[in-house]
């Protein structure tokens, strides 16, 4: 009986569809296997730690599990929850960076003396690197150095000029700039690699039935390049719940620009509670999936216009109500024949 | 659609097969750390139980090794991991890692010593350790006094220990040493001897007030001097501040491992310019009278030495270590010195001084590597002159050292009670005040909320001790102690 499985599998496996499957395990079981062992393995470990009180060093059986006192304390305490309120000026920023990017993007991917030179400018802040950024703004908002001296050239006063990084109530519009200024470019890029997808006869024939540039950006390049600024949005508000670098390398966080990143950091391995900083991070990707969720709903709604595929999104609707008032119709018709009888 | 489907039962097949597979895998590396974990534990109790266990296995003994005799045939191959990536480079203004080993091959030519630095080494040391595969040996970073015998080697006893090496109490569990001392530090204040002299301070300030006023005449001399500078913006140079709290402000050797843990208020006002509450009370008090630089939140550590060093600043509060970096960076080394914090007890000044980073051997390295690790770490510490190099305070008993106080008491810091090694770590977690254990934040904020006005000094501390007795109530840490 195992025989004639065994040879039954053998036949199957020399079939072509056999091969077929053969080979496709072969070639996804690498990079699945370095996803399971690299991420969901971690996470899971990750989520394990947050039931439990431990730092990092603690053995593993000297570790005491707590329940969900940890995910309390996240909401309880006011600098966990409390640093996600920072998140809104990353999210501001990122915003301010969307459009501006979509403006530059827009303008670029036309025919512009030195758009080259200018796409390459904008995007070189990019390929600093992040520590080298923290150096570069630190000493670019020392009080009386460059920007202060930018500015002075422009005929403002010292006096009346605030401390960028120390002053509390700007220090967050500060750090959000840099971040701007070094994600700009890139995001930028990829608007513009999108833009260059789309066919240009459409332009053509958009300027033949009179379309200006504004209308050629509103119903032709926007539904084509959504997919991308879907995507970009997604990217930039994740990024602003999850900002870390700029505040570290040029704050290091103190003087209120402690983000959730940089308290969960400290959490983790200045005061070694490891249990309640994983927590912290469960809870920071539950909220960027729910934010993620929300964004995709958003967007449905927006480009609901140009994903009806022939028809636009009205003549759609017109068309199922005319379906439905027709279904009424006949069901009247019948009952009332129905009746009749 | 058929392709599809085929596909997805591959996945499903694939997904199951992974899974299968990397839970065998886990059992099987489970199963070896405890292995490992039982051969541990087990030469870990061996040489609790007797030092001469180490001698047992085949090992001679720090203290038994005789330096130039013994071993200098032993062939090893040990790695060293350390923080001091500054030695790493050749321009470093004195004896580099290359001249140490240099001269450590020209009497050991066999043991060949891989040095390691790391600028994250706090951190990166801890996942080393807790990766399980790390050097050899290395400097101790912050672990728990009860997993110290998990991963590194004794030394020896303590009564041993101490007659050898100074300050090896660093690391000290269950009457065994598992760390010796690379350098020692003292602790007071970095300063400008010519900017103090030309604002007409000539006695060296003794207490707080003498200091504020000092700092206060500098400012009126020279308005462009920064009478104190506080580093804010690096971070650790605040977290620095902890490490006057203890003996420098109560002149007791046992305040910090065996009161501090068990006293209750540790940041209250005692009203007579001591303890933690006097020590940040002079920061504060600096920075609200505006004689502590004006922008804080850009102060540059790199440029600080510069500045110091041309007579930009007054003075630093800084351990001693900080001296010859001083020193070097400018051409006027001979302003620089160095002089204790200003706090007196009963009239009398204190200078804490105790082990830097200390030499820990990998408890699970081979016997061979053990042996030449130990031939190496004690030749680094009696030999090598690398603590006076350093500015360090004298390591082995009646050796030289730079760095003298007139009339100051060094005490250094006892260890913990036996059974309360951990109370502090556990305290500085759980409060998550982190005393001299990278609590920048805290310190950070003092300057924050005296530049702001928007706090009062002793609001500050008032939370502080809040936080300390929430700490010791959920730890049952009994507070017995004023």
């Amino acid at each position: 009986m195992a025989n004639k499985k065994q040879s039954g599998f053998g036949k199957w496996a020399s079939s072509r569809k056999g091969q077929q499957v053969i080979i496709c395990a072969a070639f996804a079981i690498i990079p699945l296997l370095l996803l399971l062992v690299f991420t969901y393995i971690p996470f899971g470990e990750m989520v394990k730690f947050s039931f439990y009180k431990m730092k990092y060093t603690t053995p593993v059986e000297k570790r005491e599990f707590v329940g969900l006192k940890n995910y309390i304390d996240v909401f309880t305490r006011s600098d966990c929850f409390g640093a996600l309120k920072l998140s809104l000026y990353y999210i501001v920023g990122a915003l301010v960076q969307l459009v501006l990017a979509l403006f530059l993007a827009t303008l670029l991917s036309f025919r512009v003396k030195g758009g080259n030179l200018f796409k390459g400018l904008i995007f070189f802040p990019y390929l600093i690197s992040g520590i080298a950024v923290g150096f570069i703004f630190k000493f670019f908002f020392t009080r009386g150095f460059v920007f202060d001296s930018i500015l002075q050239l422009c005929g403002f006063n010292l006096d009346n000029l605030p401390y960028w990084l120390k002053d509390q109530s700007i220090n967050n519009w500060t750090l959000v700039s840099t971040s701007v200024w070094r994600y700009l470019g890139q995001m930028m890029v990829l608007f513009i690699g999108a833009i260059m997808s789309v066919d240009a006869e459409l332009y053509e024939a958009a300027e033949l039935d009179g379309a200006n540039k504004f209308q050629q950006f509103r119903y032709i390049i926007l539904p084509s390049i959504k997919t991308i600024v879907t995507l970009n949005v997604i990217l930039a508000i994740t990024g602003s719940l999850s900002a870390f670098e700029q505040p570290f390398v040029i704050t290091t966080g103190a003087n209120g620009t402690g983000t959730y990143f940089i308290i969960m950091n400290k959490i983790a391995h200045t005061s070694q509670k490891v249990g309640l900083a994983s927590a912290m991070a469960v809870v920071l990707l539950l909220i960027i999936l729910i934010c993620a969720g929300l964004q995709k709903l958003f967007f449905e709604y927006i480009f609901k216009d140009s994903s009806a595929d022939d028809e636009s999104y009205k003549a759609k609707k017109l068309r199922k109500k005319q379906e439905k008032d027709t279904r009424k119709y006949m069901k009247q018709m019948t009952a009332s024949a129905k009746g009749g009888k | 659609m058929k392709t599809k489907r085929i596909a997805c039962i591959a996945m499903a097949g694939l997904m199951a097969a992974s899974l299968a597979g990397c839970g065998s895998g886990d059992d099987k590396t489970e199963a070896t750390t405890e292995a490992t974990k039982a051969a541990t534990e087990a030469t870990g109790s061996d040489s609790a139980d007797d030092t001469t266990a180490a001698a047992a296995d085949g090992i001679k003994s720090y203290a038994d090794i005789q330096l130039g005799t013994d071993f200098t045939d032993l062939s090893a191959e040990i790695k060293f991991y350390n923080n001091r990536t500054d030695l790493d480079s050749d321009e470093y203004n004195g004896k580099n890692w290359k001249q140490y080993l240099e001269d450590f091959n020209k009497e050991y030519p066999n043991i060949k010593v891989d040095v390691i630095t790391d600028t994250n080494y706090a951190d990166d040391a801890l996942t080393h350790l807790q990766s399980g595969n790390y050097e050899t040996v290395m400097c101790i970073p912050a672990v728990d006094m009860a997993d110290l015998s998990t991963y590194f080697m004794s030394f020896g006893d303590y009564d041993t220990m101490s007659q050898l090496v100074n300050y090896s109490n660093r690391w000290l569990y269950h009457g065994q040493v598992y760390g010796v001392p690379l350098t020692a530090t003292t602790q007071g204040i970095v300063y400008n001897k010519k900017v103090f002299a030309d604002a007409g301070v000539t006695d060296v300030p003794k207490t707080p007030e003498e200091f504020i006023a000092a700092l206060k005449a500098i400012k009126e001399k020279n308005p462009d001097c920064i009478p104190l500078y506080t580093n804010y913006a690096a971070g650790w140079t605040m977290g620095a501040w902890d490490d006057y709290i203890s003996i420098t402000a109560t002149g007791d050797a046992t305040y910090k491992n065996q009161k501090l843990a068990h006293t209750k208020d540790p940041f209250k006002n005692y009203g007579d310019d001591t303890h933690a509450y006097a020590v940040y009370k002079i920061l504060y008090d600096a920075v609200s009278q505006g004689l502590t630089e004006d922008d804080y939140a850009t102060t540059d550590w790199e440029s600080c030495k510069g500045m110091i060093n041309n007579g930009e600043i007054g003075c630093m509060v800084l351990g001693s270590w900080a001296y010859p970096q001083m020193e070097a960076g400018g051409p006027n080394a001979d302003d620089i010195g160095y002089i204790p914090f200003p706090i007196s007890v009963n009239g009398k000044q204190y200078a804490s001084s105790g082990a830097d980073y200390c030499y820990g051997i990998n408890v699970n390295a081979s016997d061979d590597e053990k042996q030449a690790a130990l031939v190496f770490v004690k030749w680094m510490t009696e030999k090598s002159g690398y603590a006076y190099n350093e500015d360090s305070l004298a390591l082995v008993p009646g050796s030289e050292s730079k760095i003298a106080f007139d009339g100051v008491d060094f005490v250094a810091d006892e260890a913990a009670l036996e059974g309360e090694e951990d109370y502090l770590n556990q305290l500085n977690s759980e409060s998550e005040l982190n005393v001299s254990n990278g609590g920048n934040d805290k310190i950070q904020a003092i300057i924050e909320h005296a530049a702001n006005g928007d706090m009062s000094f002793d609001d500050i501390m008032a939370e502080w001790n809040q936080k300390w007795s929430d700490a010791q109530e959920s730890l049952g840490i009994e507070a017995n102690q004023e």
